[in-house]
């Protein structure tokens, strides 16, 4: 176990290390330099990329990210708040905790919305109500998470206007509501799909049938015996969905202005902005290696059957 | 054959049963036309007959399998059918709400309906077109007649008015008196035939709609939501294409050599895997654009030059594909080739000493179709999926070209204010991809039974 654990995490680092390497190459490879403006003259832009290293190898430059990233120092922004830390652009502007904050918001809903929804679906297989959230939760999958942003943006803040239009720094709880809930549908609606599935598999189980002929009452049967064993699949899930709501992220801020690191990602690329660049890419990277990490430890420990030595595919 | 003879075996089961009040002619042998009628019964069905039978009788997948089929219409054949084209800007016609008709357009009906045999709005030309040329040109007109007149000067923001009725007229009118109601018409000069290369002015006598409205720029939405859907779909179409070919072999090959090299390359696999790819995606997107764009401008022909008629956002999305996208596939297909390599008749096979391509060719591939052909199915609404979402961020597709990602992106700035120019959009995306997971499952659960859930 403690192997494996360590194993895991090493792998890990590594992702993050070549996360990190695709990301500077990548930004570097983006034509222009940082500081070409229209009315910069060729000795600003000397002077300038001297003064940030940029004119230094590129292998150098790798080199000093990396251990200055070991060391904690995400370097300075070039450009979009010249001078200022990294750090304190990502951790003390609020960026960070927004974007968790929404994030992990999402995450909850989608816990919660989806297993309950997947249960009640498998429970009453074969009747309206499993064929209704059938087609729901097809929609859910299928329906784009902006499409379901501006959906809701048109409802519930257009045209009833119960919700403010702008989010911004999600001041007050009724902000939260819409950039949550598009965060939150696709995920829920797959994890009802994953809930079902394995529900099912599970209710056909010998164990099941035992615990029903000994007179256990239904809901005793679904949370004690069947849930249990088809949480495995969902807790899997888990790592991808961290994964798409890093993704639903930009998309949500976007749309509903919520200056979050998504939309600071995006413009730190349009911007050039090389030190903002790497510093975002490697939080949010971060984020999801870290949740992957932790989902892959977790499985193993939630579900004994599956051995701890062997390679799974 | 044995299957025939199991058949008549059970066929018979009924009249066995029945033994006692056989007579003797039930003992005869079977006629010829009997025969016949046996073996009819019997067709040896393909795999590909037997997945559509099933197919078939899946309501859902046959329902979501013509909505696609209508969208594929809508988008291929249906910009034949209308007036517009996606990247023709009408500056009258700007911000236009479904089925409104311009000022222009509006005086010009009444003109029409007060028996006027045809109209010409400078304007509402193709082209943006906002004069008519000088030189020669010719109309027909109701009665058959054929009106030929010079235009000495280039006419600016006019109307033309053929009028045949009474007496063949053609007025010109100032467009901004038009729609105040208070014009002066001016005849037209009219010469008897029309001179040597004369052009002919096509005149209106009904006004297209726009049924979606328009855009800020006076682009008609129907034509760009047809346009944006043929976009999306290529690029679906395209990536799954592009998926398949370098996951399948990828995977082929490290499936069947195994040992070190699967090893190797399966690491690869992992790493990639492990990387958050919209990260990678949306920082390529970027990288790409420029170099691809100087390559563009530097071809002049061959596959380079079709390729830039793709546009470079399209371009770069493929190659986000070709580098990241293919790795799901490699892992099923070695999944599969690893659990077909030790299947018996391969073993038989190679004891018979079948050459391995023979093998891959007789037994690994068609084997392999299936669960290759559902998951570049699947594929497809998920890169149309990826486009609509980096177009949506503002990175995939540029103007004037359009895809379902990009008009809904465009419409957002303008949301309070014109929400059809988001719905119409979105909803096409939402269906197209709907549409597209349900064939997928469909074909899935034909292709592969056991796999349905």
């Amino acid at each position: 176990m403690v192997f494996y654990t360590l194993k895991r995490i090493a792998a890990a680092f590594l992702t993050l290390v070549l996360i990190a390497t695709i990301t500077f190459f990548l930004m570097n490879a983006i034509p222009g330099s940082p500081f070409m403006t229209d009315k910069s003259t060729p000795e600003q832009i000397a002077r300038a990329n001297a003064k940030y290293g940029l004119d230094q190898p590129l292998a150098v430059q790798w080199w000093r990210y990396m251990t200055n990233y070991l060391r904690g120092d995400m370097g300075v922004s070039l450009k979009m708040q010249e001078g200022t830390d990294v750090t304190t652009i990502l951790f003390h502007q609020g960026k960070f905790q927004l974007s968790i904050r929404v994030g992990l918001w999402a995450l909850l809903v989608a816990v919660l919305l989806g297993i309950p929804l997947g249960c009640i679906a498998a429970y009453n297989r074969g009747r309206a109500i499993d064929s209704i959230l059938r087609v729901l939760t097809t929609f859910g999958v299928a329906v784009p998470s902006f499409v379901f942003a501006t959906l809701l943006l048109m409802i519930f803040a257009v045209e009833l206007k119960w919700l403010p239009v702008l989010s911004n720094s999600l001041e007050s709880p009724a902000a939260y509501v819409m950039p949550v809930l598009s965060l939150a549908l696709y995920p829920s609606c797959y994890i009802a799909k994953l809930t079902r599935t394995s529900m099912l598999d599970a209710i056909n189980q010998d164990y099941i049938r035992t615990a029903r002929a000994k007179g256990l009452k239904t809901g005793k049967i679904i949370f004690k015996h069947a849930l249990r064993n088809s949480l495995i699949p969902v807790i899997t899930y888990l790592g991808p969905l961290s994964a798409s709501i890093v993704t639903g992220g930009f998309v949500v801020e976007t749309t509903f202005s919520i200056p979050g690191l998504g939309k600071y990602f995006i413009s730190s690329i349009l911007n050039r902005d090389y030190p903002v660049i790497m510093g975002t890419t490697v939080v949010l990277a971060a984020l999801i290696v870290i949740m992957n990490l932790v989902v892959d430890i977790a499985y193993k420990i939630v579900d004994p059957r599956i051995t701890l030595t062997s390679k799974e595919d | 054959m044995e299957k025939k003879s199991f058949h008549l075996f059970h066929s018979n089961v009924d009249a066995i049963a029945k033994w006692s009040s056989l007579r003797d002619e039930d003992f005869a042998p079977a006629t010829e036309t009997e025969k016949e009628s046996m073996v009819e019964e019997h067709k040896s069905v393909s795999y590909w007959k037997d997945a559509w039978r099933r197919f078939r009788s899946n309501r859902v997948s046959m329902i979501s399998l013509f909505v696609f089929l209508v969208i594929l219409l809508f988008s291929f054949v249906g910009p034949y059918f209308i007036a517009y084209s996606y990247d023709e800007q009408y500056r009258e016609a700007a911000k236009l709400f479904p089925f409104e008709k311009t000022d222009v357009e509006k005086a010009a009906q009444a003109l029409l309906d007060a028996g006027a045999d045809g109209v010409l709005a400078t304007s509402m030309l193709s082209g943006s077109q906002t004069y008519i040329k000088k030189g020669d040109y010719y109309i027909v007109g109701k009665n058959g007649q054929t009106y030929a007149f010079r235009f000495a000067k280039s006419k600016e923001k006019s109307v033309l008015v053929l009028e045949s009725d009474q007496e063949p007229a053609l007025w010109i009118v100032d467009q901004k008196a038009l729609i105040s109601g208070s014009y002066e018409k001016t005849p037209v000069e009219m010469m008897d035939t029309p001179a040597e290369g004369a052009s002919e002015l096509k005149m209106m006598t009904s006004f297209f709609p726009h049924v979606f409205g328009t855009d800020s720029a006076g682009r008609d939405l129907l034509a760009r939501c047809m346009y944006g859907a043929r976009v999306s779909l290529i690029i679906g179409i395209v990536a799954a294409l592009i998926v398949l070919v370098i996951g399948s072999i990828y995977g082929a090959i490290s499936g069947l050599a195994g040992g070190a090299v699967d090893f190797v390359m399966m690491r690869i696999v992992e790493l990639i895997y492990s990387v958050p790819d919209v990260l990678i995606v949306l920082l390529l997107q970027v990288v790409l654009k420029e170099p691809l764009q100087k390559w563009f401008d530097g071809a002049q022909s061959g596959i380079v030059k079709s390729m830039s008629d793709l546009g470079v956002g399209v371009v770069s999305i493929f190659i986000t594909f070709a580098l990241l996208y293919w790795v799901g596939m490699a892992r099923i297909v070695r999944g599969q080739v690893l659990m077909l390599k030790q299947q018996e008749y391969v073993t038989a096979a190679r004891a018979l000493g079948v050459s391995g391509r023979r093998i891959v060719k007789r037994h690994l591939i068609p084997n392999c179709v299936g669960q290759l052909v559902i998951t570049t199915c699947l594929q497809i609404p998920s890169a149309i999926f990826l486009e609509s979402f980096l177009s949506f961020l503002g990175m995939g597709v540029s103007a004037p070209m359009a895809s379902l990602g990009s008009l809904c992106s465009d419409a957002l700035d303008v949301l309070q204010n014109y929400p059809y120019r988001m719905l119409c959009p979105a909803i096409i995306l939402t269906v197209l991809v709907l549409s597209l997971n349900l064939v997928g499952d469909g074909i899935r659960d034909a292709l592969d039974p056991r796999l349905k859930k």
